[in-house]
């Protein structure tokens, strides 16, 4: 019987589709990465005023300095002393375009009422946002 | 007379020994950087949020997350309570406690749109008294 001599074979892992591999879970992660970031309306709040404080300034602003935009319960918006009426984003957007030529540095007060939507809030301080307004005070009455 | 040697043409290649390791590297960041977020429970549902234009984003990292809902539960780490007089602080206490952890806290409201402004600003007078000052309210970007 004729015995071969057994030949010695080089072990050796393929590695010449470890990229592919590697690329293709790449791709993965790259679709369904999602950098963890929420959306919305940034404001930061007043400090709430002391209750211990001996002296409290109180200053009066004319209608050159502060817009009131009192929002009614039924959505409906007055302006400083006029009567409240509906306004379109558009209608919204030109007023205070109008109140910020009169000052650049006009200050607007928002004052939403207890029974009004929050939806009715968010779309004036929206549209002031959208105006690049910086002082906004939000209160209710 | 001038000796001309025969150029020898070269092999043009560019060298992949090193690919699976950028390739890998890549993976590692892609993996690390991948944070699948699960929620217990998403109290008001995103189609239920305000929708508004200028919306900024907000690194999830420094945040807590108010739901107010229609029916003026104020949810806060899903614990439900409810602001029915001054003396209900469960929100500041909740958010002084949470400040101190975190100094840059910005505390998002995850309210439905038809909520009662009220509730809001029964809220908003918690955070002041807690001193969490930074407030974002979430919204859906509107679609053009």
């Amino acid at each position: 019987m004729k015995i071969g001599r057994k030949r010695k074979g080089k072990a050796e892992i393929p590695t010449s589709s470890m990229s592919d591999i590697a690329f293709l879970l790449i791709v993965f992660f790259m679709a369904t990465t999602k950098f963890d970031v929420k959306e919305g309306i940034r404001i930061v709040l007043p400090q709430a005023a002391d209750e211990g404080a001996e002296q409290t300034q109180t200053l009066t602003l004319t209608e050159n300095e502060m817009t009131r935009l009192q929002i009614t319960e039924d959505g409906r918006i007055a302006v400083n002393n006029d009567a409240p009426r509906n306004f379109e984003s558009g209608e919204l957007d030109a007023l205070i375009q109008q109140k910020v030529r009169i000052n650049q540095q006009m200050i607007f007060k928002v004052i939403t009422d207890r029974e009004a939507a929050y939806n009715d809030m968010i779309r004036v301080v929206d549209r002031l946002k959208a105006a690049k307004i910086e002082k906004i005070s939000l209160s209710t009455n | 007379m001038a000796n001309f040697k025969k150029q020898r043409s070269r092999e043009v290649a560019i060298p992949n020994g090193s690919m699976s390791d950028i390739a890998f590297l890549l993976l590692l960041f892609f993996m690390v950087s991948t944070v699948f977020v699960q929620e217990k429970k998403f109290w008001v549902e995103r189609d239920r949020w305000p929708i508004a234009e200028s919306i900024e984003r907000i690194p999830r990292n420094h945040t807590t997350t108010i739901y107010v809902m229609r029916d003026e539960t104020i949810l806060i780490d899903d614990i439900p309570t409810r602001i029915e007089s001054a003396e209900d602080v469960f929100v500041s206490s909740t958010l002084i406690r949470k400040k101190a952890d975190d100094p840059e806290l910005v505390v998002c409201f995850r309210t439905d749109r038809d909520t009662k402004y009220g509730v809001m600003s029964d809220v908003m007078r918690q955070l002041q008294s807690a001193e969490t000052l930074v407030v974002a309210f979430e919204t859906q970007q509107r679609q053009n």
